[in-house]
């Protein structure tokens, strides 16, 4: 093996490897990243898809991130700028809309033009959900314990936990215990009577996974979102400015200023293992490069069946990850536009087109969007949620031009008889026809258009089956069953060989958390 | 007139049976009110057709636990295990049947799926040392994080150590399984369709969600719970008649002192200062007693029989959440001759599930989401004249189809005469695609819709269940958060019925549990407090 040695090798410069390389870094460690596409990021990007029109090409709002990640990194020094995005908007089929404002007095006023009673329950539900959020965040900053494990430190962490559910009180478990179990519409259905504020805001807990509204689960992906609305850092959601890819950006910066190398279009073949411990990897220009330890930021079926041999694996692994549900279910299309499109139910240029546009008009729509992905086909009238960053950054598109992001939901990975260009466009189509039920000129506008598949999703960026999450938020995918029990805390069976992407607890969305847990836990063990 | 007991029963089903006479064994004056002229609530026998009769669901044993079979001397009440389990069609004229003994199943699976064939008695057992869990689970009070106290500490303690004992594979497989959905669970398992639909099928149960929703898991441990060994469906019949277990316990409950007033409808609970004070029934008859214990689901409890002026704000808004959502119809075929199986007969000794492939049972479901009825709805079919002949006259025969979807609320128009015989004509379609011929051989039908069943058995929205089984409504969320205790918010007031844990499928389960929880409030010399368990 020739070159220098490294302490870390961190495969995948996706923005969890970024944060672990950047924790490694701060304590010392001689660290070095390879991402094998010319960009960093993994699915939190920016690229200039057509010239002068720059997109988030995957990912597109941000509300996840870990403050103590902001906080510990320093990340607003390198460049976290997060604009916020204020008002979401849910055109209705009889031609009004419903919209959700910065101001919350504002966002009941408008709600109780539709429905008075919903107007008074909404601030008790966000009261409730800040407290569900803040009940499960201290979940989301511990390593999982394995309840079937006697070490130590499961039964110590198994006690903290134990410990945490009783000082919440039967209430609070109870209420949090009914969101990890239920569907997004029955626990909406409790709160709510108008439909399109339970379409919208039910929208969420189906984001990246193959649920429907009605399926039960879907009320914790619901929670999972609402996790960003809670510290203070941010409000809700939020723009990168420069797109999402400069959120990866700046946490490179930050690993770099403290020491760590990163190298881009460096893929890595395999990772070297000898005598059952990681040793270096291989790179697919055929270099090696030794480390005394290796993490893994891409999937778990990349991690463990494509980075080493399997047949290094015990079964019970190798079994667990070829079970494990990545399903991704949803596609991307960004738009090139000439000018801006017109709402007909909020004409003209406003403050509307600065936030974020649902099309969540009922669970009914949604829940026919999901039917006709359970069956193999792509949505005909699908969820969409739009936003048009360069409403908010105007670099993002040349003067006067501007940006759409439409986050697609369904767009299976299975499809029947399988993707192809003309499937492709045939869904671009169905997006862009759905859109323009709404908006009428949205398809003379139109300059360019980038049509993402799950297939092309997986293509690009490595992700298995197109899930951005890194494998589905269901409930028997996380915790310490995340990507597989007995191998949640990070590590793998193969000595200094170690795990920091979406796949790990507690899971996807541009948070960092795994990334930052994997970091301090190989810390915490010396590495080995 | 008001007549004065220590205690009235609200319902004569098998947990309000189980729940008299374990309290008139402990010495409690009981009183026990049933609507019907007949007891046994939906496990009661009914004539159909002249000559022609059939219990009120398919005839399953369900599950006695062990300390209700204990506690009330039924030791001697003996079953027919079921056997074979179940069968689905997998083409014209043929089958795939799953037997008790998983060596004969496994030999069934192997014409068609060698792999799958050779995964099938570990995955049995498997899925019945998991249910074993859960049957340890139900035959005490749900375990819950606000357990005070050295003996609740202890029972959650004891469970924690069961859970471990498990074993690491079983206890992980157990806490993955219960929140995956059951097609995600056979899927792992098997390659062959028709083999995980008829498993898939059991996780449907009684339920408004298909095969790939979260939960239907459990729901296929949950109807595991006492099933015979090697079993994936079913858990057996009663030797003695469909009508064994009621008519035991009914008559231990006499011996007991326990007064039974049949044909009478309990019309309010009667509260004073917040306390339970009697019942007054259809007649205007007022029994005086300090304490009640309904049997029956919790909506019609505390909705209608409890004047709701006396809940909480929030426990009444939680009672209304209760999703019951009934979406089972039944339909009862009286037949000249069997239905033709041709050399597989045996089969219909246990469940035929006319749904082959997993889309079909999700496809099934998606038309209830919206209101309207499958069109080609997911049938069970079962022939209890097989076991007990006495059901129809000599040589003939009764079959029971239970079909799914079809929901209490219809989106467009009611339940009517030409709905239900439409749904009736939609269910023979099915079967007679399964069972060729099979609908010349009908001489009776009586279909029965979710609005039927609610008519006739008294159930909020014809759910069987008391109370859909989603793991949102179980343990200690059933029948409400913070009343799953057995107790409700009103002093001396208790819930027995399967709406309450462990809930539906388990005669007696509940039914007990109410009765000892009133027992130990009793010895204790108080009523139940405002907080449940002060």
């Amino acid at each position: 093996m020739k070159g220098r040695s490294y302490d870390v090798v961190v495969v995948g410069g996706g923005h969890n490897g970024l944060v672990a390389a950047a924790y490694l870094a701060r304590a010392g460690r001689q660290v070095l990243v390879l991402e094998r596409r010319p960009v960093l990021g993994g699915a939190a990007v920016t690229e200039e898809v057509f010239p002068g029109f720059r997109f988030s090409v995957f990912s597109y709002v941000v509300s996840l991130l870990r403050p103590e990640i902001i906080r510990e990194l320093d990340l607003p020094r390198h460049g976290l700028q997060i604009l916020p995005l204020e008002s979401t908007i849910t055109p209705l089929d009889n031609g009004d809309y419903l919209g959700a404002w910065a101001d919350p007095d504002e966002s009941r006023r408008e709600l109780a033009r539709h429905s008075p009673r919903d107007a008074e329950a909404i601030p008790v539900f966000g009261r409730l959900m800040q407290r569900m959020a803040m009940a499960v965040r201290p979940i989301l900053g511990v390593v999982p314990p394995d309840p079937a494990s006697l070490a130590p430190s499961d039964l110590r962490g198994l006690l903290r936990l134990g410990r945490h559910f009783r000082d919440l009180g039967a209430e609070r478990v109870h209420a949090l215990y009914k969101l990890m179990t239920m569907s997004s519409a029955d626990y909406l259905d409790e709160w709510f009577e108008f439909d399109p504020l339970k379409a919208t805001k039910s929208a969420s807990g189906i984001i990246g996974t193959f649920l429907g509204p009605r399926s039960p689960g879907s009320a914790y992906v619901l929670l999972h979102h609402y996790m960003g609305e809670i510290d203070g850092a941010f409000r809700a959601w939020g723009f990168q400015k420069g797109g999402t890819g400069a959120i990866s950006e700046a946490i490179a910066r930050a690993a770099r200023a403290r020491g760590a190398e990163i190298r881009t279009g460096e893929g890595v073949e395999r990772v070297l293992v000898r005598g059952g411990e990681a040793v270096g990897v291989a790179l697919t220009s055929g270099e090696e490069i030794a480390a005394r330890a290796v993490v893994s930021g891409l999937d778990p079926r990349r991690t463990f069946t494509q980075l080493v041999d399997p047949g290094q694996l015990p079964d019970e692994l190798v079994e667990g990850v070829r079970r494990y549900k990545f399903r991704g279910s949803s596609g991307k299309v960004n738009l090139a536009l000439d000018g801006l499109p017109d709402l007909t139910c909020l004409p003209g240029v406003g403050p509307h087109l600065r936030g974020a546009i649902s099309i969540s008009p009922s669970l009914e729509y949604l829940e026919r969007a999901y039917d006709d992905a359970k069956y193999g086909a792509f949505s005909q009238r699908p969820y969409m949620d739009i936003v048009i960053p360069s409403m908010i950054d105007p670099q993002m598109a040349p003067p006067g031009k501007h940006v759409m992001s439409i986050f697609v939901q369904y767009a299976p990975y299975h499809l029947t008889g399988g993707w192809s260009d003309a499937q492709r466009e045939a869904f671009g189509d169905a997006v862009v026809e759905s859109v323009a039920r709404y908006a009428p000129n949205l398809p003379s506008l139109i300059r360019h258009r980038q049509v993402l598949t799950p297939v092309d999703i997986e293509r690009i960026t490595g992700l298995s089956e197109g899930n951005i999450f890194q494998g589905e938020l269901a409930l028997h995918q996380l915790f310490f069953l995340r990507p597989v029990p007995r191998w949640a805390r990070y590590r793998t069976p193969i000595r200094g060989y170690w795990q920091c992407g979406a796949g790990t607890h507690p899971g996807g969305g541009i948070m960092g958390a795994s990334g930052r847990l994997a970091a301090l836990e190989m810390l915490q063990a010396g590495e080995r | 007139m008001t007549v004065a007991f220590d205690a009235i029963v609200i319902g004569g089903g098998p947990n309000g049976l189980v729940a008299a006479a374990a309290l008139g064994r402990a010495g409690v004056r009981v009183a026990l009110v049933e609507r019907a002229s007949q007891l046994g609530g939906q496990a009661r026998v009914e004539a159909f057709a002249p000559g022609f009769s059939a219990p009120g669901d398919d005839g399953d044993s369900g599950w006695v636990p062990p300390t209700v079979v204990r506690g009330l001397g039924l030791g001697g009440l003996a079953r027919h295990d079921p056997d074979p389990c179940v069968t689905v069609p997998i083409a014209s004229g043929a089958w795939l049947t799953l037997w008790a003994d998983p060596t004969r199943t496994a030999a069934a699976i192997a014409r068609h799926a060698p792999a799958d064939a050779a995964r099938w008695p570990e995955f049995v057992r498997r899925v019945h040392r998991l249910a074993g869990f859960l049957a340890r689970l139900y035959q005490g009070p749900p375990p819950d994080v606000d357990a005070t106290g050295p003996g609740e500490l202890g029972r959650l303690l004891r469970l924690g150590v069961a859970l471990r004992r498990l074993g690491r594979d079983d206890m992980v497989a157990l806490l993955r399984t219960l929140p995956m959905s059951v097609r995600e669970l056979v899927e792992d398992a098997f390659e062959y369709e028709p083999l995980r639909a008829a498993v898939a099928a059991g996780g449907v149960r009684d339920l408004r969600q298909g095969p790939r929703s979260g939960g239907t898991g459990f729901v296929l441990l949950h109807y595991l719970v006492g099933a015979p060994a090697g079993a994936v469906r079913g858990r057996g019949r009663w030797r003695a008649g469909p009508d064994a277990f009621v008519a035991a316990v009914a008559a231990e409950a006499a011996r007991r002192g326990v007064t039974i007033r049949s044909a009478v409808a309990a019309r309010r609970i009667l509260v004073r200062d917040d306390a339970v004070v009697g019942v007054m029934l259809a007649d205007g008859t007022e029994l005086a007693a300090p304490r009640v214990v309904s049997c029956v689901d919790p909506a019609h409890t505390l909705l209608d029989l409890l004047d709701p002026v006396w809940l909480d704000p929030e426990v009444l808004h939680a009672v209304r959440q209760i999703k019951f959502r009934g979406c089972t119809a039944t339909v009862r075929y009286g037949m000249q001759r069997l239905p033709d199986a041709g050399a597989d007969a045996e089969m219909l000794r246990g469940v035929v599930s006319c749904t082959p492939t997993l889309d079909g049972l999700e496809r099934a479901a998606d038309a209830a989401k919206y209101g309207a009825v499958a069109e080609r709805p997911h049938v069970e079919i079962t022939v209890p004249t097989l076991t007990w002949p006495a059901l129809a006259p000599d040589g003939q025969h009764v079959a029971i189809a239970r079909a799914q979807y079809a929901p209490y609320t219809l989106r467009e128009g009611a339940w009517d005469h030409a709905r239900r015989e439409a749904l009736g004509d939609a269910v023979t379609a099915v079967v007679d695609e399964a069972l060729p011929g099979f609908s010349s051989r009908v001489v009776h039908r009586e279909v029965l819709t979710p609005r039927d069943l609610a008519d006739r058995y008294g159930l909020t929205e014809g759910a069987r269940s008391h109370g859909e089984l989603t793991l949102d409504q179980i343990l200690f969320m059933r029948p409400i958060s913070g009343w799953a205790h057995h107790a409700l918010p009103v002093r001396g007031l208790y819930l027995g019925g399967a709406g309450a844990h462990p809930g539906p499928g388990i005669p007696g389960g509940a039914g007990w549990l109410a009765a000892r929880r009133l027992l130990r409030d009793r010895r204790a010399g108080r009523y139940t407090l405002t907080t449940e368990r002060s």
